[in-house]
């Protein structure tokens, strides 16, 4: 508006390098939540199944967040309850990711497969993820987590896919991918060699969009009581089942629902800075 | 003209026709994963024959094809089936889906109030400390899921300070018992979708700014404002009504986790319920419904960018 350029920067201050530096500070939180989520069971000072104190204990001193509805430690808990969060919520952003990469770029080489693509989406898009993701984990008796994993994964491929295609349409459509179908090049070759090369940034930040995509949908379904079953130690779960007591000792509710916040956020803000900077191509996030 | 209705005409017939692939997706997920209606409905220790008289009862033994062509051609009358515990679905949905329909309409409208003032706000003034904290506080607020967002605000405003009732209570009507239980269920949905929208909002408009005529108007000497509003904004519009109507699925989604946490009498607590008993019926029920209302909205967010569009080239 004041002779600013599109994404309200001054020109001359987002060179390429300057942008570098910038993705990797933003990094920095999401790499701290994930290596203390991850290192946490190791730190916990208390067994994470077992009463240390009355229920509801307020914090007191070696029990810094106090207990939770079973008298067990609510830091133990805490530094433990991030680990099948984080692995499974990564699970599902690299399938996402990796079978989007390659429908999508089949998607762009061949148009009546971008058709389907595009049809899928637009089906998909009628359901809610959580309702899916209820759907087939409740529906799927004892699927467990290989469930959660493949309806998280189902409901997030079809927005990742349509991400890839736009993305690999326009490399599809240059001179040298036509030099080398011409060339008599087989679809993998194409596919692998010469269009997902091009498309790493993309790539990037979709996965990290995706892991935040996913961080919201196992955690839901934990919330919801799908997920990990009570005495594991969940963040969502805590959330949930310290939910009576929250008077009692708060920070037992405070402290999982922070912890989400802060792994949902740091990740968004990473996945964010690496992004493009539009404004349309934000719209096909979820 | 004709011509255009018959554009609108067909158009419509294929929206309606993914909803009824939809539809036939849920239903055969329901179906084709173990666990059935019959078991999960007959009280604890039932024999195998009181088992195999309750699927029968329920007509589960009947071919999957024609319980299927059943429902959909019963679909169009308004007739949705029978729950697996005898109830019509369309009484049961009847019964809540005004109630999520309020709560996540109220949502919906906080949510575009707050992204316009707040997107439009950081718009104005690119790179002040307010532009700063909108785009930074939104980047985080949209990566929370509801249940978070809940679980803050019932602490902070329901038992510290004790401003707004932590649980909904249905009054005799079967509609929440007074309009202070709804503050919060609205707030925990709006908030990641306030963070979102802000975000596409700013975004677009930011792009928008950059169109020549955009540039004319701030050469004419126009007051930013009425730059903002009359020459930006139209342009935008389409990217902020798709940003909309996708906040519309996830708020009927969110609306199952917002329900739950503040007992609220809406779809979201029926869904839960119905897919723990396989009640197919019942599930393919509901997502009948919030499939329709999605696609009005997704149908609605199209005619604004058809509409919006046309003049430009």
């Amino acid at each position: 508006m004041d002779g600013t350029p599109a994404d309200g920067t001054p020109a001359g201050r987002t060179g390429p390098a300057r942008r570098r530096v910038r993705a990797a500070v933003s990094a920095v939180p999401s790499i701290a939540v994930i290596g203390l989520a991850l290192a946490g069971p190791l730190l916990a000072p208390h067994p994470v199944d077992t009463p240390v104190a009355i229920p509801y204990a307020s914090p007191a001193p070696g029990l810094p967040l106090g207990g939770d509805q079973l008298g067990r430690d609510v830091l133990s808990r805490l530094l433990a309850g991030g680990g099948e969060l984080l692995v499974t919520s990564a699970l599902v952003a690299c399938l996402v990711t990796l079978l989007a990469a390659a429908l999508g770029t089949v998607a762009a080489l061949r148009p009546a497969v971008g058709r389907a693509v595009e049809w899928a989406c637009d089906v998909m898009i009628l359901l809610p993820a959580v309702l899916a993701v209820l759907l087939v984990v409740l529906s799927w008796d004892g699927g467990g987590r290989l469930a959660l994993v493949t309806a998280a994964t189902a409901v997030g491929l079809p927005y990742a896919v349509r991400v890839v295609a736009g993305a690999a349409a326009p490399i599809a459509g240059s001179g040298y991918v036509e030099a080398a179908v011409a060339g008599g090049e087989r679809l993998p070759r194409l596919v692998w060699r010469e269009v997902l090369p091009n498309l790493r940034s993309t790539l990037l930040t979709l996965l990290g969009l995706r892991f935040v995509a996913a961080v919201y949908v196992v955690s839901t379904a934990a919330f919801l009581e799908v997920g990990p079953e009570p005495p594991a130690a969940d963040w969502a779960l805590m959330i949930r089942e310290n939910g009576p007591g929250v008077m009692l000792n708060p920070w037992a509710v405070i402290a999982p629902s922070l912890a989400i916040g802060l792994l949902a956020g740091a990740v968004q803000v990473t996945a964010s800075a690496l992004a493009p900077r539009t404004g349309r191509q934000v719209v096909d996030r979820r | 003209m004709a011509g255009h209705l018959r554009r609108l005409a067909v158009f419509l017939a294929g929206r309606v026709a993914l909803l009824a692939v939809l539809l036939a997706l849920v239903f055969a997920a329901v179906e084709f994963l173990p666990g059935d209606a019959a078991r999960s409905t007959v009280d604890r220790g039932a024999s195998a024959a009181d088992v195999a008289a309750r699927r029968a009862e329920l007509g589960l033994d009947r071919l999957l094809w024609s319980r299927f062509t059943d429902w959909m051609t019963a679909l169009p009358t308004g007739d949705l089936g029978v729950t697996a515990r005898g109830e019509q679905v369309s009484e049961v949905i009847g019964r809540h889906f005004p109630n999520t329909l309020l709560l996540g309409g109220l949502a919906l409208v906080l949510t575009m109030a707050a992204a316009l003032v707040l997107g439009g706000g950081a718009a104005l003034r690119p790179l002040s400390w307010l532009d700063r904290a909108v785009s930074g506080t939104s980047t985080i607020v949209m990566a929370l899921p509801e249940f978070v967002v809940a679980s803050v605000l019932v602490l902070v405003l329901a038992l510290w300070t004790g401003l707004l009732p932590a649980v909904t209570l249905t009054g005799t009507t079967g509609r929440p018992a007074s309009w202070n239980m709804l503050v919060l269920p609205v707030l925990a949905l709006a908030v990641p979708q306030i963070g979102w929208n802000t975000r596409i909002v700013r975004a677009s408009l930011a792009d928008e700014a950059a169109a020549p005529h955009v540039e004319a108007a701030t050469l004419d000497g126009l007051p930013p404002a009425r730059v903002l509003l009359w020459h930006v904004l139209p342009g935008a519009l389409p990217a902020i009504a798709a940003g909309a109507a996708t906040s519309a699925g996830m708020l009927l989604g969110g609306a199952v986790v917002v329900e739950t946490i503040f007992n609220y009498p809406g779809l979201g607590t029926v869904l839960a319920g119905a897919v723990r008993d396989r009640d197919t019926p019942l599930v393919a029920g509901v997502v009948a419904v919030t499939g329709a209302v999605i696609l009005a909205v997704l149908v609605a967010s199209d005619l604004i960018r058809d509409r919006t569009s046309v003049r430009r080239p």
